[in-house]
């Protein structure tokens, strides 16, 4: 019985670790809401962790490169503006509210948080900044060496 | 170690695990309360359009100084390189801008251009290190004020490029170590327009 519980204790110890491990870099989360005629619900929550190992891992490195030939030139300025707004982990940067639309840009907790709604349409994304410069840098690192 | 103390190892080692691992997401929510005013040396440019048309337009921008001077050279688009942007007519129809600068801030302070018609008054003066530019539109109902008020070292930044470019990363470098100054405000019957420079990370009206 004894063993059973330090087996179990183990276990969830390890689970909880993974877990801890998993999320401590925050989530992407997603969510799209459109209500004007037929309705359409989109939530993805992901912790972030799992993108860059899912870019080394999963994503077929042909693809990669090909994502990394669309973005190339924008990558240096991504990575750039990832980098620095990592130094201003709490700040309000674009607000425009135009009669019944609406968007908003800040950084919370060292997440970029961007929404924006309109009638019938309401858009939340929510993506932490260290992993936009991840990314930003897996797909730099991809690029050939000029 | 006794036995005891043995059983309770994976505990500890969880615990220990813990505490190395959450605390890293706990801070930033004990300071989620936001401060108006930044850290230290922060400089924030702000932009706020209030529009009092019936769809009441508003917008508003914060951008940290350090920000934009860092990511503006990873800007590599039509006239905008390196931080510095291409300005064609730097030599507008026979008329040397640099030189006109250049004379405005050799020259002692002073009203250098004043324009009155029934229409429009338009001023343009050196004062204490800074550039005004004053224009009232009095023809209503386009009636409008615009104020422009620019330190002369941002001037002179943002000339120091070549001939027919303006060096905008130096100018935000300069308008950095200013003070809290207002740079640009636009007022009509509609609108409202500020620019302005302060230490703090929100706008607050």
């Amino acid at each position: 019985m004894v063993l059973l519980a330090k087996i179990a204790l183990g276990f969830g110890a390890t689970v909880l670790l993974a877990g801890a491990y998993t999320f401590r870099q925050g989530l992407i989360r997603v969510d799209v809401d459109e209500t004007r005629g037929e309705e359409h619900h989109v939530h993805v929550w992901a912790p972030a962790a799992i993108v860059p190992m899912a870019m080394h891992f999963v994503v077929p490195r042909g693809r990669m490169l090909d994502a990394e030939e669309r973005s190339a030139k924008f990558m240096p300025l991504v990575h750039a503006v990832a980098k620095e707004l990592q130094k201003y982990p709490e700040a309000e940067l674009v607000e425009v509210h135009d009669g019944e639309q609406y968007v908003r840009v800040r950084t919370h907790d060292g997440n970029l948080l961007i929404d924006a709604s309109e009638p019938g349409q309401t858009v939340h994304v929510s993506c932490p900044l260290a992993t936009i410069d991840d990314v930003s840098r897996e797909l730099a690192a991809l690029a050939p060496a000029s | 170690m006794t036995h005891r103390t043995r059983n309770l190892l994976p505990v500890f080692a969880f615990l220990a695990a813990a505490f190395l691992f959450f605390p890293l997401g706990t801070p930033a929510q004990t300071s989620s309360a936001q401060s108006s005013t930044s850290a230290h040396g922060e400089r924030w440019l702000h932009v706020r359009v209030i529009s009092t048309t019936s769809k009441g337009e508003t917008v508003r921008v914060n951008v940290p100084l350090e920000l934009a001077e860092k990511v503006l050279p990873a800007i590599d688009h039509d006239r905008l390189h390196n931080g510095k942007v291409r300005i064609g007519c730097m030599d507008c129809d026979g008329v040397d801008v640099r030189t006109i600068f250049e004379a405005v801030r050799s020259s002692k302070d002073g009203e250098f251009v004043t324009v009155q018609s029934n229409e429009t008054d338009i001023s343009v003066m050196k004062k204490e290190g800074m550039l005004f530019v004053h224009v009232h539109e009095k023809n209503k109902p386009k009636h409008s004020q615009v104020e422009v008020k620019v330190p002369m070292k941002v001037v002179e930044a943002l000339l120091s490029g070549s001939k027919d470019e303006l060096d905008i990363t130096a100018g935000l470098r300069a308008l950095a170590s200013q003070g809290d100054v207002e740079l640009v405000s636009v007022k009509d019957d509609e609108n409202t327009v500020r620019v302005w420079l302060d230490s703090k990370n929100v706008t607050i009206d």
